[in-house]
């Protein structure tokens, strides 16, 4: 009985994950910098409250929903808005056609500790929906009404080369023709994000998507 | 594409019953299943209402020969899943390929719960057995063991519409050709964390639920488990019986709107219903009966209401939430309505929607409040929303 179930994947053509993908834009929010493609856009002193919201006004952003959020939320989302800035075009895409992969660390954890301690007075709905992780993926696809494939995952550090092969998975299926991905966490006031978007077309000097090149962007200073 | 899927089965547990039996009972009796808080350990016992199964974990671990360790969701499941496959009556089932497709959303969390007393006080207490099943995945694998299914095992977990998807995923498997059978539904069983997680949300009444009146205060937190066995054309050849109905359509959508709250205008349960009619060929006006989704939420009832108004108006068939005796189910509660669904058809029941007084305000909808049987019901649409706005319409037609 068990062998009698072959499904489509594992008869069908073999999978070339080394398929030409690029990072046609990646931001980096650390340090109380915010960096687009390696160049420093704003710089903060404050605690990471404070940046957030100072980067928020920086950009002139608009978006109310953005007070509302946990302080994953708002940085993934935030970064997210820096990463698309100016250089992407939507309009190519289906919104099916968009995927966001992300992982992080600490989970929602920064969001858990404050909703655990309103629990002793009056627990509160408003910290409660922020206590999954992956809440941060539903706020920037619901701003960018993004539909494609989401995942988000949990690790100690992060992991390029899983990353890498997760998105390019998809990029070479067409189950997705263009994905955000990269890192978002936060626990008190240490936090770091990196987001990479990737194509499969160059643009400029784009670099090719690989884990090598995902780590120089992760790992690197501002100029 | 492929085969036609039809209803050879059906089996459920809830607070109204622990077999179709005991529900068709109470529906027809009007005997709502809440009550004081009687299982589950919480500080919120004689303020809340909740809809318990009638039995104790010992009376399940008996019922059903699982240890004694086994969470209360797999338990449940076991009862409602045995009792489909039993009401089937395939024969020579072991030619066929069978899948058993089956959603949760707190799985082992209740035995969790009770892990973390001793070992919070003292980490060198806590017996890990009670961890080992926290995962949603567990609870679908101890029960495949027990019913003997090998060839696809799954398990969904997409918030309320969980077992409506474990459905229409069962069908597709069965449209696509690869599995000939699938038990397909869901269950859940109450837990610390889903009962403290609707209070913080402020979604529970504290009174008996009143879905879709305008005088509604929220939900009541129910368990249970409902499963349907699925079968293809091949399979209804050699039934030696007529199937109940068959699946007609099915369409899963996103509101992609808020964490927990459905969007104003309805715009995933519209998508989900409106699907569902397209794929199934029907028209509104084809629906002999309704059973919503119907929480009792203020937030739901209106979304839900403002999309079938947008769908149905001026016309409107029959329509009721059968919450008002289950209380809300969770992941078990598309397989339980999914359920009563088949028994409408089959019975020509109209269930009511106990204790509606006032329409509300902005609405035209009147849900049915009496129980009628031996009504000519061809067609019947079953609603399950979740959160995450993760919307989900089956329709079920006579054959």
């Amino acid at each position: 009985m068990a062998n009698k179930i072959i499904f489509e994947n594992q008869q069908d053509k073999r999978i070339n994950l080394a398929d030409q993908n690029y990072i046609t834009a990646s931001c980096k929010i650390e340090n109380g910098l915010v960096e687009k493609d390696g160049r420093n856009l704003f710089t903060h002193a404050g605690d990471v409250g404070s940046l957030l919201l100072a980067a928020y006004q920086h950009f002139r952003l608009s978006y109310p929903k953005f007070h509302k959020m946990d302080r994953l939320s708002k940085l993934g989302w935030l970064a997210t808005e820096v990463l698309l800035m100016d250089s992407f075009e939507q309009g190519k895409y289906e919104p099916e056609d968009i995927s966001v992969i992300l992982a992080n660390a600490s989970s929602s954890l920064d969001d858990d500790l404050k909703y655990y301690d309103s629990v002793a007075e009056a627990a509160s709905p408003s910290l409660f929906v922020y206590t999954l992780p992956n809440i941060v993926i539903g706020e920037i696809c619901i701003r960018n009404h993004f539909k494609g494939e989401q995942a988000f995952f949990i690790q100690g550090n992060f992991q390029s080369e899983f990353i890498q092969q997760q998105a390019a998975y998809l990029l070479a299926n067409n189950c997705t023709k263009c994905c955000v991905c990269g890192w978002v966490d936060i626990l008190g006031e240490e936090y770091k994000c990196v987001l990479f978007l990737v194509e499969k077309i160059k643009k400029g000097n784009a670099a090719l998507f690989s884990a090598v090149n995902m780590d120089e962007i992760f790992n690197s200073t501002a100029k | 594409m492929g085969t036609e899927v039809y209803i050879a089965g059906v089996g459920v547990i809830s607070a109204i019953g622990n077999d179709v039996a005991e529900h068709l009972d109470s529906f027809e009796q009007e005997i709502a299943g809440m009550g004081d808080i009687t299982q589950l350990e919480t500080i919120h016992r004689q303020k809340l209402p909740v809809a318990e199964v009638k039995l104790t974990n010992e009376q399940l671990v008996k019922m059903t020969g699982l240890p004694a360790h086994v969470s209360r969701t797999a338990l449940l499941s076991l009862v409602a899943a045995k009792e489909a496959l039993a009401d089937a009556a395939i024969p020579a089932m072991e030619q066929w390929r069978t899948g058993f497709i089956s959603a949760n959303t707190v799985s082992g969390m209740d035995k969790t719960e009770g892990f973390f007393v001793p070992f919070l006080a003292d980490d060198n207490k806590g017996r890990l057995r009670y961890v080992f099943d926290h995962e949603c995945g567990s609870m679908t694998e101890i029960v495949a063991d027990e019913l003997g299914i090998t060839d696809v095992i799954t398990t969904i977990s997409t918030a309320c519409s969980s077992s409506a998807n474990a459905i229409a995923y069962g069908a597709r498997l069965i449209r696509n050709g690869q599995i000939d059978i699938a038990v397909a539904g869901g269950t859940d069983a109450l837990s610390k964390f889903t009962l403290n997680g609707f209070n913080t949300l402020m979604i529970l009444d504290k009174e008996y639920c009143r879905p879709f009146d305008e005088h509604r205060a929220g939900l009541n937190m129910g368990e249970g488990a409902g499963y349907l066995v699925l079968i293809s054309e091949k399979v209804a050849a050699v039934l030696g019986k007529a199937p109940y109905c068959k699946l007609a359509g099915y369409t899963n959508s996103n509101d992609a709107f808020h964490q927990t709250a459905s969007s104003p205008d309805g715009t995933g349960s519209y998508l989900a219903m409106t699907g569902a009619l397209q794929k199934s060929g029907l028209d509104a006006s084809d629906i002999d009966y309704i059973n919503l989704h119907g929480t009792g939420t203020p937030n739901n009832d209106s979304s839900e209401g403002t999309a079938i108004s947008r769908i149905f108006g001026p016309l409107y068939p029959p329509m009721s939430s059968t919450k008002s005796y289950t209380g809300h189910t969770l992941g078990a509660s598309g397989g339980i309505e999914a359920v009563f669904s088949v028994l409408s058809i089959k019975h020509g029941i109209i269930y009511p929607n106990l204790r509606f007084e006032t329409p509300m305000a902005d609405l035209p909808l009147i849900p049915q409040t009496k129980f009628l049987k031996g009504q000519k019901i061809d067609h019947v649409m079953s609603n399950s929303f979740g959160f995450g706005g993760n919307c989900t319409s089956l329709i079920f037609s006579r054959t």
